[in-house]
This record gives C-alpha cells, sequence and structure tokens, in this order.
C-alpha cells in the first residue's frame, strides 16, 4: 500500500509541475502582455516598459519561471487591481463555498446513485431496471441552468421556503450556520441530481456486471441470502468503477459550476472566474485555472488511493 | 453403501430469451454414495453443470425443475427457499471451475472461509478463523497461518482451487459437488487435487460428484461414471465396468479420444452436439452415430445392461469398442513428407522478463527487476516435423513459443531456415516474420469479434499485398476448406462459432501465408475431448501434406504424444530433456519428464497400468510443485 501511495503521489507531483507550466505559459503569452490589460491599449511603449519593470515582467523568462514558483510555494498567486485584494485571500474565500456547494452535491448524489444503482443493478432487464433508465436518460438530458431555475421558481418564488441564492450579501455580516445552510439546499439539489443522472446509471451496470461474476453464485451456494451477498461482496467490488468515475469528473463539476453558481448568483469560484473572465483579471483566471488544474489532480490521487483501499490488486505489493 | 443423493428423474428447462422453457436436461437418475465420487461426464452442452446447479437449485429465473432430488432424508426439491439456503454450504458444498473468478478477489480468503462457518454454526469470528487456518492446513496450503490474510489474487492457480475446497468442506458437509474443479489446471496440479478430493472423501465419508468433460481424469478416481449426451443419459454405472467394457458408441467415441501411447489415430465424432431446441426425438445421439438403425431415430431407447454398466442404446449388446473404433477412425493419409532440411534452429536462447522492482528505493527511482524466463535454449526442427513441448505451467513454454515468434527480445539465436534472424535487414526479417505463425490456447478470444471470418482470415494475405477483398476472399475459402470448414462462414462473425470451430479458423487464418512453421501454443486445451481429437487429427494431416513444421506448446503430455516427433521438456526455464519423442517419452532418463509421464494417466499403455492404485497423494513431487507453483504467482503478481 505504502509503495502505492509513494508512485500515486510522484505522478500526481509530476501532472502539477507540467501544469503549472502550462498556466505560466498561458499567462505569459497573453497578446502585449498583462501591461496592455493593465494600462490599456493606447498605452505609450515607455509606460508599457516601466509597468513591465514594475512587474518583473522585463527579467528572462527563466527567471519569471522561477520567481513564479517561489511565490506559488509561498501561497502567492498575486494581486488583483479589480477587486483589490490579494488573490490567494479571494480565491481562498471562494473556494470555501465551492467546496461546501460540492462536498455536498457530491455526498447526495454519491448515496443516492448507490441506492438507484443498486436498484438497477438488481432488477436489471425487467421494469423497475427500465423506468430507472428512462428517468435517467430525461434528467441528463436536463440543462443545469434550466432545472436551477425551475427550482428557484417553485421553492423559492411559489412556495417561498428557500432563497433564491445571492448569500454574497449575508457574509459580510456574518451569518449562522443555518442560514449558510438554508442558501446551499438548492445549488446542491440541483448539482446533486445532476450528478446522480449518470452516476447511478453508471454504477447500476457495473452492479449488473458483478452480479452476473461466478464469486456471487459461490456466495449464494455458501447458502447466504441475495441480500447478504448484494452487500457484503457486490457492493464493494461495484464499487470501483464509481470512484474512478468520480475522481475523473472533478474538471467537469468545476467548470460546470460557472454555470449553476451565476443562476443561484452564489459566490463560488465559477462565479468568479466568469467575473473575471467578463474583466480580464488575469491574476484571478490563472489562479482558479490552476485551482481546478490542482483539484483535479488531488481528485484523481484521491480515487486511487480509495481503489487501492477497496481493490487488493490495485495495491502494490 | 448408503446414498448420500439421489437423483430420480431429474429434469431441467431453462428460460431462453421469451417464451416457453427449452428443457436442458431430461430425466437423468443418479447417485452418490458416502464416501464415494459419482463422475458425472459430458461434453458442453451436454447440461452437466445444469444438473449441479438444478441439485443446490441455484438456477437462473425461470428455470423449472421436475423430478426429486434426494438428499439423504430430504427432498431438495420440496424446501423452500430459507430451507434450501441452510442446505447449501452446510450439507452441500460447492466447488467450481476457474477458481480465480469463483472467488470474491476484494475478500481475504480466511474470511471467506470462515463466513461460511459462522453463517451456519453461528460460531464467533475467532472460532471461525481458527476453523479456516485449520482447513487451510487440510487441504494442503503451505503456510497456511501466513496465507490467512492473503487475497486470491496472491495464490496459484492450483492454490486457489485448495482455498476453494477448503471453503466447501467448511461445515463438514455431506456431499461434495466438483464442477470441472481441475480444467485450466496443468496435469500436475490437476492430479493433486483430484488426489485431495479422493483422500478427503474417504476422511469425511462424504460422498463426491464430480463433473468433468474429461474421461481420462477420473479413470483413476471415480467409483461411479454417468456420461450426459445432450442432455440425457447415455452410459452409468461402476467405473471399472465402463472403463473395461463401455458399451455405449458414445461412450466407446469419447474414449478413443483420448489420446494414448503409441496410437496412430484418434477417433473423431463427426457432426456436432444438437441444439436444445432442435434435439432429435429419439437417441440423440443417432444423427452421429454409425450403428444407428431406423428405430433409434423415432423412440429413445430403454436402458438395457448386459452385467456391467447400464446404457441406453438398442444395438449396445453387440457393439464392441473396437467396432466403433473402426467405424469412426478414419485412415490417416500418407506420409508425404520431406523430411530434409532444417526449419528452425535455436541456439543458446535465453529470455529476461522485467517486472517491477521487490525493493522500496528501487521502485521509486522507477528500476525493474529482472527475471530469467529461460535460459540456454538449444534445438534444431527440421522441416514436416512436430516438436512437442511440455512442462507446467510458468515452466516458460509460452515464453519459448514467443521468442521464436519475434515478439519479445532474447539473448542468443533464431535461425529460420538457414538465416538467423539476428543478421537479417528489416525487411527480410519482416518476410521470415511472416512465415513463422501461431495459434493460441482460447480460440474465441484470439478472434477479433468485429472482424468477419474472411477478414480474418484473410488479414495476412493483405498485409503481404495481395488487394481487392474478392480476391483474398477466393483464397480465404480455399483456407477454410483446407481445415474442414465451408466458404459459406466466410461473411459471419466469430462470435457464432463453437470452440472447434474458432480454432479451425485461426488455424486456416495462420495457413495463409504459407508458414513454415505454426507455433502451437495450447490449441486444444479449452476444447472437449472430442473435439481435441478433430483438431489434433486435422493439425496431423496438414503436416503430411507439405512438409509444415509445428511447435507444439502443451502441458497435455499425450497430446504431445500424438503429433509430435521430438519433445522438449522445460523446467523452471531450462531444457531438461531432448530428444525423438519415442527415445524421452519410452524411456525417460530426466526425473520430472518422469513426474509428467507419471500425471498422465492415459499416456502409459493400458495393459501395464494394473490395479488402479492412483488415489494416493504424490507425496515427494506434491510438495515441490506447491512451494514452485507459489514462489511463481508471488513473482508474476505485483
Amino acid at each position: 500500500m505504502l509503495r502505492m501511495i509513494t508512485t500515486r503521489l510522484a505522478t500526481a507531483i509530476l501532472s502539477l509541475v507540467i501544469l503549472v507550466s502550462i498556466v505560466f505559459a498561458m499567462t505569459h503569452a497573453t497578446p502585449g502582455g498583462p501591461a496592455y490589460s493593465i494600462l490599456g491599449q493606447k498605452a505609450t511603449p515607455a509606460a508599457v516598459h516601466e509597468l513591465n519593470v514594475r512587474l518583473g515582467l522585463a527579467a528572462p523568462l527563466w527567471k519569471q519561471y522561477a520567481i513564479w514558483w517561489w511565490h506559488l510555494l509561498q501561497g502567492r498567486l498575486g494581486y488583483s487591481y479589480l477587486l483589490n485584494r490579494p488573490v490567494t485571500q479571494l480565491v481562498g474565500d471562494y473556494m470555501a463555498n465551492t467546496l461546501a456547494l460540492y462536498i455536498g452535491a457530491i455526498v447526495l448524489s454519491v448515496v443516492l446513485s448507490i441506492g438507484i444503482g443498486l436498484v438497477q443493478g438488481v432488477t436489471y432487464g425487467r421494469w423497475p431496471a427500465k423506468l430507472i433508465g428512462a428517468f435517467q436518460l430525461s434528467l441528463y438530458a436536463l440543462p443545469t441552468f434550466f432545472v436551477g431555475t425551475i427550482f428557484i421558481l417553485y421553492f423559492s418564488v411559489t412556495l417561498g421556503i428557500l432563497p433564491t441564492g445571492g448569500i454574497t450579501d449575508l457574509r459580510i455580516e456574518n451569518p449562522g450556520l443555518l442560514v449558510y445552510a438554508r442558501h446551499l439546499v438548492l445549488p446542491v439539489l440541483t448539482v446533486g441530481l445532476l450528478g446522480v443522472a449518470g452516476l447511478s446509471r453508471y454504477f447500476g451496470s457495473s452492479v449488473h456486471e458483478e452480479l452476473g461474476k461466478d464469486y456471487v453464485r459461490t456466495a449464494l451456494a455458501k447458502g447466504l441470502t441475495f441480500r447478504a451477498v448484494l452487500f457484503r461482496h457486490v457492493l464493494r467490488n461495484a464499487l470501483r468503477p464509481l470512484v474512478t468515475i468520480l475522481g475523473l469528473s472533478f474538471p467537469y463539476i468545476f467548470a460546470g459550476s460557472v454555470l449553476v453558481e451565476s443562476v443561484f448568483n452564489y459566490p463560488g469560484l465559477g462565479y468568479l472566474l466568469w467575473r473575471s473572465a467578463l474583466s480580464q483579471d488575469y491574476p484571478v483566471i490563472s489562479a482558479i485555472v490552476l485551482l481546478i488544474g490542482v483539484m483535479t489532480v488531488l481528485g484523481n490521487l484521491l480515487a486511487d488511493l480509495v481503489n487501492g483501499l477497496l481493490d487488493p490488486r490495485e495495491r502494490f505489493e | 453403501m448408503s446414498a448420500v443423493l439421489t437423483l430420480d428423474n431429474l429434469s431441467v428447462a431453462l428460460k431462453r430469451g421469451r417464451g416457453k422453457p427449452v428443457p436442458i436436461l431430461d430425466d437423468v437418475n443418479l447417485t452418490v454414495a458416502a464416501g464415494e465420487m459419482t463422475a458425472l461426464v459430458g461434453e458442453s452442452g451436454s447440461g452437466k453443470t445444469v444438473a449441479s446447479l438444478g441439485i443446490i437449485r441455484l438456477l437462473p429465473r425461470g428455470a423449472k425443475i421436475a423430478g426429486r432430488v434426494q438428499l439423504g432424508d430430504t427432498d431438495l426439491t420440496r424446501l423452500n427457499d430459507a430451507e434450501m439456503r441452510r442446505v447449501r454450504g452446510r450439507d452441500i458444498g460447492m466447488v467450481f471451475q476457474n477458481p480465480l473468478s469463483a472467488l470474491n478477489p476484494t475478500t481475504r480468503v480466511g474470511n471467506q472461509i470462515a463466513e461460511v462457518y459462522r453463517l451456519h454454526t453461528g460460531e464467533s469470528d475467532r472460532a471461525a478463523r481458527a476453523r479456516a487456518l485449520d482447513l487451510l492446513g487440510e487441504v494442503g496450503i503451505p503456510n497456511p497461518a501466513d496465507r490467512l490474510d492473503d487475497y486470491p489474487h496472491q495464490f496459484s492457480g492450483g492454490m486457489r482451487q485448495r482455498v476453494m475446497i477448503a471453503m466447501a468442506l467448511a461445515c463438514s458437509p455431506k456431499l461434495l459437488i466438483a464442477d470441472e474443479p481441475t480444467t485450466g489446471l496443468d496435469l500436475l496440479v490437476a492430479r493433486q487435487i483430484l488426489a485431495l478430493l479422493t483422500r478427503l472423501r474417504r476422511e469425511h465419508r462424504m460422498g463426491v460428484l464430480f463433473i468433468t468433460h474429461d474421461l481420462s481424469i477420473v479413470e483413476e478416481h471415480a467409483d461411479q461414471v454417468h456420461v450426459l449426451y445432450a442432455g440425457r443419459s447415455v452410459e452409468w454405472g461402476r467405473a471399472r465396468d465402463f472403463f473395461d467394457q463401455p458399451r455405449h458408441p458414445y461412450s466407446q467415441a469419447l474414449l478413443g479420444a483420448i489420446p494414448r501411447l503409441g496410437q496412430t489415430r484418434l477417433t473423431s465424432i463427426q457432426g456436432n452436439l444438437p441444439d436444445p431446441e432442435t434435439r432429435p426425438p429419439g437417441c440423440r445421439f443417432a444423427p452421429r452415430c454409425a450403428f444407428r438403425e431406423a428405430a433409434c431415430e423415432t423412440a429413445y431407447p430403454a436402458p438395457d445392461t448386459t452385467g456391467g454398466t447400464v446404457f441406453a442404446c438398442r444395438r449396445g449388446r453387440e457393439i464392441t469398442q473396437a467396432d466403433t473404433l473402426d467405424a469412426v477412425t478414419e485412415s490417416p493419409p500418407p506420409r508425404a513428407r520431406t523430411v530434409d532440411g532444417t526449419a528452425l534452429k535455436v541456439d543458446r536462447l535465453a529470455v529476461d522478463y522485467e517486472r517491477t522492482a521487490t525493493s522500496f528505493l528501487r521502485g521509486i527511482v522507477g528500476r525493474k527487476d529482472r527475471l530469467r524466463a529461460l535460459e540456454d535454449i538449444s534445438f534444431t526442427l527440421k522441416h514436416g516435423e512436430c516438436l512437442g513441448i511440455v512442462g507446467q505451467s510458468g515452466s516458460g513454454k509460452s515464453t519459448l513459443g514467443r521468442a521464436v515468434l519475434q515478439m519479445i527480445p532474447y539473448h542468443g539465436g533464431v535461425v529460420f531456415e538457414g538465416e538467423s534472424f539476428g543478421a537479417m535487414k528489416h525487411r527480410r526479417r519482416r518476410l521470415a516474420r511472416r512465415r513463422i505463425q501461431v495459434v493460441f490456447q482460447d480460440p474465441r478470444e484470439s478472434l477479433n469479434p468485429r472482424m468477419r471470418i474472411g477478414d480474418i482470415v484473410a488479414e495476412p494475405l493483405k498485409l503481404s499485398g495481395i488487394s481487392g477483398q474478392r480476391k483474398r476472399w477466393t483464397q480465404a475459402a480455399a483456407l477454410l476448406d483446407r481445415v474442414g470448414l465451408s466458404e459459406r462462414m466466410l461473411p459471419m462473425f466469430p462470435g457464432s462459432l463453437s470452440g472447434g470451430q474458432a480454432q479451425r479458423i485461426a488455424i486456416a487464418r495462420a495457413l495463409a501465408t504459407n508458414p513454415g512453421i505454426i507455433v502451437l501454443d495450447e490449441p486444444t486445451s479449452s476444447l472437449d475431448v472430442s473435439t481435441q481429437a478433430l483438431l489434433l487429427n486435422l493439425l496431423k494431416d496438414l503436416a503430411c501434406q507439405d512438409g509444415l513444421s509445428y511447435m507444439l506448446i502443451s502441458h497435455d503430455i499425450a497430446a504431445v504424444s500424438y503429433m509430435a516427433d521430438k519433445v522438449a521438456v522445460l523446467n523452471g526455464g531450462r531444457l531438461v530433456e531432448f530428444g525423438p519423442a519415442g527415445d524421452v517419452l519410452a524411456h525417460p532418463r530426466n526425473d520430472y519428464t518422469k513426474e509428467l509421464i507419471a500425471a498422465s494417466p492415459h499416456f502409459r499403455p493400458r495393459a501395464a497400468q494394473g490395479g488402479r492404485g492412483g488415489a494416493d497423494e504424490m507425496p515427494v513431487y506434491a510438495t515441490r510443485t506447491a512451494q514452485h507453483e507459489t514462489a511463481q504467482t508471488k513473482e508474476y503478481n505485483p
């Protein structure tokens, strides 16, 4: 197990180095450089040069790269002139919101997917599974913003039991946990339910596949009840593909967050990315891209480790 | 002897898609006595596995069972589900084929064994664990305390099957059902498993129902034999009577299809097993039987006996085994061999395998450990000759085949038709490689399911620059004809083929480039005995026709003795014996060769077989192979 962790960790670190380098290259490939973005297109060459020297952009590229790494390791990601805050602090605040939203959504969709997938896998080929399959497909086809909007219309406008979003303003007054949670309900539901569509379908076919394997017959021949076979033998084996898919879906979750967060006015990374892109706030954009990359790499690392726990064959002996 | 299990007119029908259930098994009567072994023998499609699953009632949804299954005093067909669950695992232990997939890959073997014991006895975890430990020791796993917390993939094939047996024994059942437990294991290991089952059934006075397609493996161990064909019993009785004087033409042909020493031709049963939906109304074997009469085709024959076995054949009294062998064994074509010139010369060949380093630090920096898989192998093969390469799993025999095929890097020389591969220019080398072809073990796995048979067979032709599908398919049709298949198969996909047909396709594909050598890597080990006989005969005929050379890799020394002119025995990556087949097999000098020959019951001439004393476990060698096996698994599974 230790061997597996170190090997996977080494791969993760290598991925991060490559990622950081790509982000560095992209920021430095901005047409005209960041100076023009800050000073405007009509800036005089002298002013641009002066700013470049001040920002350290006049130095040779390798030196800039080294400095970039040095700052990164200190947690310094630059300064957002537009929002007038250090990027690290800014991204940190939004990141907390994003994590609350997505951890909630992932827990919700995993729990629901396991339940639904078990039913679907066990009844495969018969009407309950077919009905579930039809629901999954229609749910999968629904666009995020549409579901979000419908939720707002029903729960907030018609029933008036949940806020429409806009947690940003509340945060300033330092709301209690309950208020914060109430604001989370609708976004979590939206992201979670849409996640269920794909995940449960995946898990359902995984359960069905495992049920057809020889060890299930062996377990039944021992005299175990079907329920015991399902929960003691099949579940653990069927979870592996689900974990892999979850790990791989991290970038989509964050990229997809732009839509959900803008519908709910939810101050997460997606929302920040969207706003920063509109106002060309490069330090913030590159920090978020970097962060999404880091989350993806860590997500995959986590999936590998969980799979190692689930399946001894994945471990290095 | 009291009967542990009695099947009384057991019939099973299975649902295939929509519509009415299709009868798979009809009116089987069978008994297993305490402490005895009954062998239920049948080829694929005979319904033997359905019978075993019918006994423990684990058939797929919609299956219909008729008749009685009497276990001691209880009729299992009358039990409700909860009662039946208490019988499974407690009164009946099951051992399945392919233990790697039959054991849960993510659960420690100790827990898998303890689970069944705890379930039926209600004992504590601690007691169950102690029981699991005892059982592992009893089934002959070395250092059981160290292996209790291992996972199934950490065991070798034979050891895994022992774990499976330990699990089946956990609650000391009255009956053990073993469904093809030795299929896929090499002969030495298979013999050890059988010997283990024999010891256990005697010690525990447990009845064993041994289900197999291979008559040769049960000859020395079974007390009763029951032969199934297309879902019906064709012959049954005491094993001694059966092997002395089989009465049913199918049993006779089946026995004749097993390669024996000095045999010039194997029995081949023409035609195919009927599909369950289209089984003939009378004797089901009639369409393939050389002795059929008009009456055979209309009514199922009543069981008859002359004091030995009971047989369901109208003419069973008069037909002797010699008659059958005369009727169904066609004479081999004339040997028009040109045995001059060397086809292949292998000179001090060595192969290293790389594997993940065992040392932690070396692993981090990505270094690999080297493992010598083959060492110092030298031999020559003439045109038209067949070289048999025998040895256990892990002996390096497949590696040798792959090195000759130039599929893996090696040290030393491989000289093909006078030219060394090492000295050839790139283009020349590519052409030469085309003339060494290969046929793999699992025919259905080695054919691309999305390609038409015509394209599979013609693919090598495409590589050698023959353009136009029509032109290639014309040649493919000729190739199919050579392997005894119809050109109507050209546009079909491999999914619908039987194992034997698929292997013929693989041979046709190998023949396409007009090769000098074909490497046959366990070509028949996944096939039924009668199919194997047909295929070996075909291969023999092909070699006779045009001086083709074979490298036949097999763990089955009997099949090798039937085919080979020369034999090479590999053990642990070294060539321990090499020479003309007759010399090596009749007068083996090496101990390992002697062991291999001893493990093959049919290999010895029948007269010399003497008493049925093979039930004892092979003492010295058994432990040695056990350790060898364990070491192999540890090495190859990172």
